[in-house]
């Protein structure tokens, strides 16, 4: 029912914001990076079946990081040393606001919104020090900056917000990098972690894996009833097969997923992104370096692996998994077996962003 | 899987296809023929004699065959390869599990209906490269737990390179062979199916040069020769050698031109491994030996970027897009 108050207020956020919502640019589910054969790149809405909902121009590498959950923009972030992210209109590409950091911040690659859309928070670091730092943006003032906290971690690399609305888990990926040229300068005593935060940036849990300190944190999936998927990449010596995925629950102890020893060995030590798939039951890495995508069960049993040159976007679908590769391939994967569905004159970048579940 | 032959013969006609398919039928399909020869070979002298003395011999030749197609990751060979050729053994892992083997004469040893059950680490060629060269494995006799051990290891090698071979030519040719088709989601594209083998051709030869040659060579203050590959049985630089010859090989059966920087890189590789003054690279403490090896391995990175050059640049081919920039 709508009151004279809902609608007033409904009112106030259309004028607030001329933006128009996902269902304009043809009711995508993803949102993804890529470069075209031309050289340059583009943002593309992705519908269920792989088909393009929209294609707009970017206008430089970066990844879809994070998509509003709302309105039709999609955050996309500079290379390195990622001096600033653009904020697209997935109407026709144009440039809504340009997010530029702090001169003594980096932002890392990631960022995610907050549940209503209000807040953006980035994953950035400390330049003279790598010491992570999360950014905080208001959406609805011009993507102002609005404050920050620290990451407690080195690096932090992916975060998002927790099924409560409030929590915050980040991915510190502990890697202490050169200002200029991001030469990794910590191999030998870097200690990633996995940390929780409350919405004013306060410590509320976190967590190491001592016997793999040299597996970066990297990349996160959440299920609905708060289980987190965490990807790791190997920084140590090569050949040592290290384990790729770890799954926690707040408050318990961090679970490790290992492969077969071969098939550990064929990823390189490399997961590039990790999702849950669509039922939730099982969670799932890509590995472009070794062209494979490793399925688990949700109590870290390995289900099985599925070859594919460049996988590495990956996202959830109702059927199973969406994976996009840098070949312009879109494959379905339910169990054991890969459907190609589309494929596009592109390269996709790593991430598949899901919009909707 | 059988496809029509009206679309071999259409598909045929396309060049990338064409390159596919003399890949498979000058290259891969006789390696792995050639390879599952010489590994029953091996196990048919471990039956009659199956210690180290008579045993050195057949185990390099089926060492030697697979250098031809070890390094093909993809397929039946993509995980398939790392039981055959467990290495580099990182954590040890190939004389600890040996050793718990032999200690507790594991009745797993003497089987080989259940040995594929065993670690990767405990089976192929490096395992046996560990009994038959290492000190404080190799000096078993007829008769002991070591020689059934051997004896089992040689039949699981055997059947491993019977089946890699089978898959290859029964199965995964097919794959390649059907790029494009509908529903084949490994290669999406004939161009696909070129630009997979055509990856293989540069890993094997990064490979050779950051792995094989790049593990032993370590820092100039810290050379590790005794992470060299195959050191203590003497293949180090030959394995080098041949796997950079298979690669080329195989990048040559991709071209549909004759290659000749190529063939002159190679040459000249040949050249520089000639002047390398221990094939086991034990001596690379000594700089002057070290410096004949880097030049090794300079001439290896040589050959890789003659090969992008010559055959990747004018079929398009890149280097993945996401495997080569992390983020």
């Amino acid at each position: 029912m709508t009151t004279r108050r809902t609608f007033l207020a409904s009112l106030l956020a259309a004028s607030a914001s001329p933006a128009v919502g996902w269902a304009a640019v043809g009711n995508p589910s993803y949102v993804a990076a890529a470069k075209l054969p031309d050289g340059s790149y583009m943002l593309a809405g992705l519908r269920e079946d792989g088909t393009e909902a929209f294609r707009v121009p970017l206008p430089a590498r970066g990844h879809a990081a994070c998509a509003h959950p709302e309105r039709a923009e999609a955050v996309g972030f500079a290379r390195r040393p990622g001096s600033y992210a653009l904020v697209v209109d997935c109407r026709d590409g144009a440039v809504l606001h340009r997010l530029t950091p702090p001169e003594d911040r980096q932002l890392n690659g990631h960022g995610t919104f907050s549940q209503d859309g209000a807040l953006l928070y980035t994953a950035e670091q400390r330049v003279e020090d790598s010491e992570g730092v999360i950014g905080i943006w208001d959406t609805e003032a011009n993507y102002s900056r609005i404050g920050e906290f620290a990451s407690h971690g080195v690096g932090p690399h992916d975060l998002r917000i927790m099924p409560d609305g409030k929590t915050l888990v980040i991915a510190n990926g502990g890697i202490k990098t050169d200002r200029w040229d991001r030469t990794k300068l910590n191999i030998d005593s870097m200690r990633p972690n996995l940390s929780y935060l409350d919405a004013d940036g306060m410590l509320l849990e976190q967590h190491e894996i001592p016997e793999f300190a040299q597996n970066s944190i990297r990349h996160l999936a959440l299920r609905p009833d708060g289980l987190v998927g965490f990807a790791m990449q190997w920084e140590g010596e090569p050949g040592m097969a290290p384990p790729l995925l770890g799954l926690h629950r707040r408050g318990e102890t961090p679970l490790l997923c290992e492969a077969p020893l071969a098939d550990e060995l064929a990823m390189d030590g490399y997961a590039g992104s990790v999702a849950f798939s669509g039922t939730g039951d099982e969670i799932a890495i890509t590995s472009p370096r070794g062209g494979r995508l490793h399925r688990f069960d949700d109590e870290g049993q390995f289900l099985g692996a599925v070859s594919r040159a460049d996988v590495c976007g990956l996202a959830a679908h109702d059927s199973g998994y969406l994976a996009s590769d840098g070949l312009g391939g879109i494959q379905l994967v339910t169990a054991d077996t890969a459907t190609p569905l589309t494929r596009t004159e592109a390269a996709w970048d790593n991430h598949l962003i899901r919009l909707r579940s | 899987m059988r496809i029509p032959l009206l679309a071999c013969l259409t598909l045929a006609a396309t060049p990338a296809l064409a390159g596919t398919e003399e890949a498979l039928s000058d290259h891969i399909l006789p390696g792995f023929g050639g390879f599952a020869t010489a590994a029953e070979a091996l196990r048919v002298t471990a039956e009659a004699d199956c210690t180290a003395e008579a045993l050195k011999e057949p185990w390099n030749a089926a060492f030697d065959a697979w250098t031809q197609v070890g390094d093909l990751r993809m397929g039946p060979t993509e995980t398939g390869a790392l039981s055959v050729y467990f290495w580099p053994d990182a954590r040890g892992f190939t004389p600890r599990t040996l050793g718990r083997l032999i200690d507790d004469e594991e009745p797993i040893g003497t089987d080989p209906e259940t040995f594929s059950e065993m670690s990767i680490a405990a089976r192929g060629l490096m395992a046996l490269e560990q009994m038959l060269y290492a000190d404080d494995f190799s000096g078993y006799a007829q008769g002991s737990y070591s020689c059934a051990l051997v004896q089992t290891m040689t039949a699981d090698l055997s059947a491993q390179a019977g089946a890699l071979e089978a898959g290859w030519r029964d199965g995964f040719a097919q794959v390649l062979r059907s790029a494009g088709q509908e529903g084949n989601a490994l290669f999406q594209t004939p161009d696909e199916a070129l630009r997979g083998l055509y990856t293989q051709v540069l890993s094997s030869l990064e490979f050779t040069a950051d792995t094989r040659l790049g593990r032993p060579l370590g820092t100039f203050e810290r050379p590790r020769p005794t992470r060299a590959e195959s050191w203590r049985s003497g293949r180090a630089l030959d394995n080098a050698v041949l796997f950079a010859d298979a690669a080329t090989d195989l990048a040559i059966t991709l071209a549909d031109t004759p290659m000749p920087q190529t063939r002159d890189a190679l040459e000249r590789l040949h050249e520089v491994a000639d002047r390398v003054t221990d094939p086991a690279l034990q001596d690379i403490e000594d700089p002057s030996a070290r410096l004949r090896v880097e030049i090794v391995q300079q001439q290896v990175r040589a050959l890789s970027q003659t090969i992008e050059a010559e055959l990747g640049g004018p079929l398009g081919l890149t280097a993945g897009f996401n495997s080569q920039d992390g983020d």
